[in-house]
């Protein structure tokens, strides 16, 4: 049979050096007694969705884990953070970490969003780290908080506390409520005395009414709209309804701001003044571990209703995990997604970070639901705009950023 | 003493210092080759043992991976001299025992130019800058950040 173009690609790619690093994995597993999630298993799928789809991730723990993104298991009220492999290494041989304590940073999401289709937890963290800035969070754990927090599905909490490290903050955290004892109960892994350590946790992980903060942060929900970023770091973002900005302008002053920003225009081949719904995209990616559980999916699938991908837009949607893939399948939105004429992909990490052969070719401008839009991080020269998975859909179909309100 | 090799930019990501299809690689001749490649493709045919890079702020910002610091020190890159670190590239550079990460105010980084001679004195938290007959102050590390670095790496350090 012939080969496929995606898997010629594959070959090209020196599988040998990945093949390795599985087989790698999967002895080392095997040897030292550490259950594995392999390619096999019915529970593959991306750390930051298996863990907690497993009931692996608890409030109250502490989780380390070899990537920047493990930020995300704060939405269980873990203290997660992301590690290098010297401190994996560390830990597997001590089950310890040589940590100095961080400072506290408080994120107050008050107040109700107004459209909770077309407003999305994407839209609340990229507004959060738009007026942060990449590095505001550094030495600090971000707690969000609020009535907006509150309102959030675990799914949506996740998407929070991911972005956590890309306002420079190794955690974000979500205090545990009934949302977050609910979503866990019954699930495989957690603890057969699970009622009670909910009693627990009800009683210690929560936030004092008076807690003092080392730093704090409030945005109001009801005024957050769709964003897309438009540069080439996630605080580089503005509201759909914006122009891609002057880099003076967005710079205020701050002449180093200034010439990352002309630097960005010149990466993303974008000009001031031009209205980001004017954009016009060549791909899309909907997944990551930012944007790929099953919320996401039916967030995304919502909004198609017969309508098919624009004809020079290509599309792919990489659930998170084979978990998630299945009961999306189940409820029909492969069918939704391949009848649009969007690709219906295996579970894993896809195109969030051009580590395989799924990667944007030097100029192409994507729509991305994951979560860096640095240089080079979707493929070489490829562009990348950063957007929630109900915008990514929407400028499929339409073939550029579209303010997905006027669409729910 | 090293040689200063200047990047003017803030914000300079794992990505750009080691792009993610290189995150495969395990000999680190080969991921030293591709070090920088986001925004200097030349970048270690120019470094020499001992060479110091210089950026601005939040060095080393986005992703856990260990080849970033691992692909500069390889190199030849004795330190990062920054207005400021992400974290987890920090964190990395010390525990691994790959490089030195150098804080230094505003001021000192604008000072500091692309091809300087440089000395580095840790223990008196002072940057000589042979060339223009400048001394500079650098932030001291940490008393828990130093020792891992005077041992050599979080591997090598003993604790008390």
């Amino acid at each position: 049979m012939a080969k496929t173009l995606f898997e010629k690609i594959w070959d090209a790619h020196k599988v040998d050096e990945i093949d390795g690093q599985i087989k790698t994995l999967e002895k080392n597993c095997q040897d030292f007694g550490i259950p594995l999630f392999g390619l096999d298993s019915p529970y593959q799928g991306i750390v930051h969705v298996i863990g907690p789809e497993l009931g692996i991730t608890l409030p109250g723990t502490t989780i380390v884990c070899g990537d920047s993104h493990t930020s995300t298991h704060g939405a269980f009220g873990a203290f997660a953070l992301g590690i290098g492999t010297s401190d994996v290494e560390h830990v597997l041989a001590t089950q310890c970490l040589v940590l100095d304590k961080p400072k506290t940073y408080e994120i107050r999401v008050d107040g109700k969003r107004k459209n909770n289709h077309a407003i999305t937890a994407k839209d609340i963290i990229l507004s959060i780290i738009k007026k942060i800035g990449t590095a505001g969070g550094t030495g600090t754990v971000l707690e969000y908080r609020g009535q907006a927090i509150s309102d959030l599905s675990l799914d949506e909490r996740m998407t929070i506390c991911n972005m956590s490290i890309e306002g420079g903050a190794r955690a974000g955290l979500i205090a545990p409520d009934q949302k977050t004892f609910d979503y866990l109960k019954g699930r495989k892994y957690v603890p057969k005395n699970y009622d009670d350590l909910v009693t627990q946790w009800k009683d210690t992980l929560k936030t004092d009414d008076n807690a003092k903060f080392d730093k704090s942060f409030a945005i109001d929900a009801s005024q957050i709209i769709p964003q897309v970023s438009w540069g080439t770091n996630p605080a580089m973002t503005a509201d759909v309804t914006e122009s891609v900005p002057d880099p003076a302008e967005f710079a205020k002053g701050d002449s180093s701001q200034e010439i990352a920003a002309k630097n960005a225009l010149d990466y993303m081949d974008l000009q001031s003044g031009t209205p980001l719904t004017d954009i016009k995209i060549d791909r899309v990616f909907i997944g990551s571990c930012t944007n790929a559980r099953l919320q996401d999916l039916v967030e995304a699938a919502s909004i198609i209703r017969g309508r098919k991908a624009s004809p020079n837009v290509k599309v792919m949607v990489v659930p998170g995990s084979q978990q998630v893939k299945a009961q999306a399948e189940q409820m029909g939105l492969d069918k939704i997604f391949k009848d649009a004429n969007f690709e219906w992909r295996e579970s894993g990490c896809s195109m969030c970070l051009g580590m395989n052969p799924d990667i944007l070719s030097r100029g192409e401008r994507c729509a991305s639901t994951s979560n860096r839009n640095f240089e080079g991080r979707q493929g070489a020269g490829g562009r990348t705009h950063l957007v929630s998975p109900i915008m990514a859909s929407a400028a499929a179909i339409a073939g550029h950023f579209v303010d997905v309100r006027e669409w729910v | 003493m090293g040689k200063v090799i200047k990047y003017e930019k803030d914000n300079i990501d794992t990505d750009v210092i080691i792009p993610g299809q290189y995150l495969k690689l395990h000999d680190y001749d080969e991921i030293a080759k591709h070090a920088m490649e986001g925004i200097d493709a030349n970048f270690h045919s120019k470094v020499q043992k001992g060479d110091f890079l210089v950026a601005g702020r939040n060095f080393g910002c986005g992703s856990s991976r260990e080849h970033a610091p691992i692909a500069l020190s390889q190199c030849g890159i004795k330190g990062v001299i920054a207005v400021s670190f992400a974290r987890i590239f920090y964190r990395n550079a010390v525990d691994g025992g790959f490089l030195l990460p150098i804080e230094v105010d505003e001021e000192t980084y604008k000072k500091i130019a692309d091809g300087d001679q440089i000395e580095v004195d840790t223990s008196k938290n002072q940057i000589k800058n042979i060339t223009k007959n400048q001394t500079y102050t650098m932030k001291p590390f940490s008393e828990i950040v130093a020792k891992i670095i005077e041992a050599g790496g979080l591997f090598k350090y003993k604790p008390e």
